[in-house]
């Protein structure tokens, strides 16, 4: 049994302009100890993914209409709010994005390490700290036990953001959501981050789904890559497969975009053309059509569901045509020879 | 911050010096001759009279040596003294002076606890019939005149329900010119608690507070309050200095015996001694309020690092 189980999950939002598609039945699994990796442009819903499977998605305007969202053999959607606190941070975390604005500006590190500490295991004052200022030196904060009482802006972005996964680490989860915790730190620090949240995920043995734009961050990262677009998964396979073979023409698109340093310098980056469809007007049909280099009429006017690929039982893709991704990427790359 | 303390207390002190000199202008900005108009009114001042008078308050002189034996004498603790009855001004404007300070204080107090709460429900539960009545509340609150207000408190609980006396100086008197005060600038606070905690509801803190599984009360008694009163403090204080000017009008509708009330009254005497006294002692007063609120920010803010 996947330790987190998502089926047909929907989210829409209900705001004065119209209705917003966020999350467009959503299915996929998390296994006990794997690392999955989400990928897709801003808007595309992975976050809003994840935070309807956290129940955190802001209520009114947001509203999960659909869906089962299945841990540890529990429906996460049919929980009371005291019965989903309890699991939130302790055994399900999520960090965020920007350590600078995620934390709290007027409280101190110790403050907000301990809250969780507290709530979820119980401990009184001195122990919790203690939990805190260990969890601090093993995300790597030098002297804790003094910068336990410091301030959030007293840290800089990269110590910031140990301090958010020390947060997200206090009750020993088993499932950690990562939303883009390195997109708004500098390359040589998201990769320490990569690093350490890599380390701690073997001592500890969670699982890890970590959202990123970057298809290329995740090739150190992840056993598994799920691709979403316009609140749909549109591919999901191993993350070998899914660089070697992609079957959805949006994957093979973000492939061909990401510069690479084993290849002939002249190799052309291709970008993506168009713009993602707005999500208030959802389309009729495939939502990539428009921008799909392979489109063919039914995809007008039929969605095509994630269907696994013949040959391959962990790879399935949400298309009509499949092109043959590594025929294009070989092609692709004996041109620039 | 002892430096940074010290830096405040220097520019208060500048702050009032420069007011000691729009004082001693303030006589000569009114057209005609001063002691010609404090005594228009009474035919029976001679020109002798006047004559002494002007040489008393130095207006035969030229306008720096005013200025200099303005400053000496103020600086010794002597701000004149009235133009009828001789009384000492300093004397009599710190006589009044707590009094002043207790109605602006407790104004304060029902203030922040009415309009605090309000903002803050108003923006928990925005965009719902609770939200639209308490802003409506607060329209109403903030456009009616606090001469107005008073007098209807008035009306209804001293003259219809005999609850509370009509004027006097006690604890009891202090109530209704308070709570005159207080609401209508808690209609103001109310509002700008509301759009201050929007704006910290939706911060991203508030969803990681929410992410670790801590009890709504919590999250908004720790995590949103805190972050959406720095704002708010801030407002406070420049309240509390309307409060001292505000309660020039409502200490005259409850005849409470503040310094705007003995302000008032000397302006229209024409008592130039007891108004630059009043200046003086008000802008004191708004420059140590203001720097005990900038201590008061370090403390709320821990951003805030003076150095």
């Amino acid at each position: 049994m996947p330790l987190l189980d998502v089926k047909h999950l929907q989210t829409r939002f209900y705001t004065g302009e119209g209705v917003v598609h966020a999350v467009n039945d959503v299915s996929f699994h998390v296994n006990d100890q794997e690392t999955v990796g989400i990928v897709g442009e801003s808007g595309s819903g992975k976050s809003m993914t994840m935070l309807s499977v956290m129940r955190l998605i802001p209520q009114p305007p947001g509203k999960i209409t659909q869906g089962e969202v299945m841990f540890e053999g529990q429906d996460l959607l049919q929980l009371s709010l005291p019965a989903i606190r309890r699991l939130r941070g302790n055994r399900i975390s999520m960090i965020f994005q920007d350590p600078m604005t995620s934390l709290n500006p007027v409280l101190t590190v110790e403050k907000q390490l301990t809250e969780s500490i507290r709530v979820h295991m119980k401990l009184d004052k001195v122990a919790a700290r203690d939990r805190a200022i260990e969890l601090l030196e093993h995300v790597g904060i030098p002297a804790a036990r003094d910068r336990i009482r410091n301030y959030p802006h007293q840290f800089s972005g990269g110590m910031r953001q140990r301090v958010m996964i020390a947060m997200g680490l206090a009750c020993d989860p088993k499932l950690l959501i990562a939303d883009e915790p390195t997109t708004a730190l500098d390359v040589t620090i998201q990769a320490q981050i990569v690093e350490l949240v890599k380390r701690l995920k073997e001592e500890l043995n969670m699982a890890v789904i970590w959202i990123t734009h970057d298809l290329s961050l995740l090739a150190s990262l992840a056993d598994r890559i799920l691709v979403m677009y316009a609140g749909q998964i549109v591919e999901s396979a191993p993350l070998d497969q899914l660089y070697a073979n992609p079957r959805h023409p949006y994957t093979l698109g973000l492939l061909q975009s990401i510069p690479r340093l084993d290849e002939a310098q002249k190799a052309e980056l291709k970008p993506v053309d168009g713009m993602p469809p707005d999500l208030m007007d959802y389309p009729q049909g495939c939502p990539f059509a428009a921008r799909c280099p392979y489109v063919i009429d039914r995809c007008h006017t039929e969605d095509p569901t994630l269907e696994p690929v013949s040959d391959r039982p962990n790879h399935a893709v949400a298309c009509w045509v499949k092109p043959n991704g590594a025929a294009v990427l070989e092609t692709a790359r004996a041109i620039a020879h | 911050m002892t430096r940074y303390i010290l830096k405040r207390i220097l520019s208060g002190i500048f702050t009032i010096w420069v007011t000691t000199i729009a004082v001693t202008l303030l006589i000569h900005l009114v057209p005609g001759d001063p002691v010609q108009i404090m005594f228009a009114q009474s035919q029976s001042t001679t020109p002798e009279q006047i004559e002494q008078i002007r040489s008393q308050l130095g207006l035969d002189r030229p306008i720096y040596e005013q200025y200099f034996m303005y400053m000496g004498r103020i600086l010794q603790g002597d701000f004149g003294t009235t133009i009828r009855g001789n009384q000492p001004v300093l004397e009599l404007l710190l006589v009044r002076l707590p009094n002043t300070l207790a109605l602006a204080l407790s104004a304060l107090l029902i203030t922040m606890l009415v309009g605090v709460p309000i903002g803050f429900f108003a923006a928990y539960k925005r965009g719902t019939w609770l939200d639209t009545s308490l802003m409506t509340g607060a329209i109403i609150g903030i456009s009616i005149p606090s001469f107005w207000l008073g007098l209807m408190l008035m009306y209804v609980f001293s003259i219809r329900l005999g609850w509370l006396p009509v004027s006097g100086t006690d604890f009891k008197n202090l109530i209704l010119p308070a709570v005159t005060l207080g609401l209508a600038n808690a209609a103001a606070v109310s509002r700008l608690t509301r759009s201050s905690m929007l704006d910290v509801l939706s911060q991203d803190y508030m969803r990681t507070a929410r992410a670790k599984g801590l009890a709504e009360t919590l999250v908004l008694s720790r995590h949103a309050l805190r972050n959406g009163l720095i704002n708010v403090v801030n407002m406070l204080g420049l309240q509390f200095t309307y409060m001292m000017g505000g309660a020039i009008v409502v200490e005259n509708v409850f005849a409470w015996n503040g310094i705007g009330r003995l302000a008032i009254q000397s302006i229209f005497q024409r008592d130039y001694p007891t108004i630059q006294g009043f200046i003086l002692i008000f802008a004191t007063v708004v420059v140590v309020v203001s720097i005990v609120l900038d201590i008061l920010y370090v403390w709320i803010d821990p951003r805030i690092k003076y150095s």
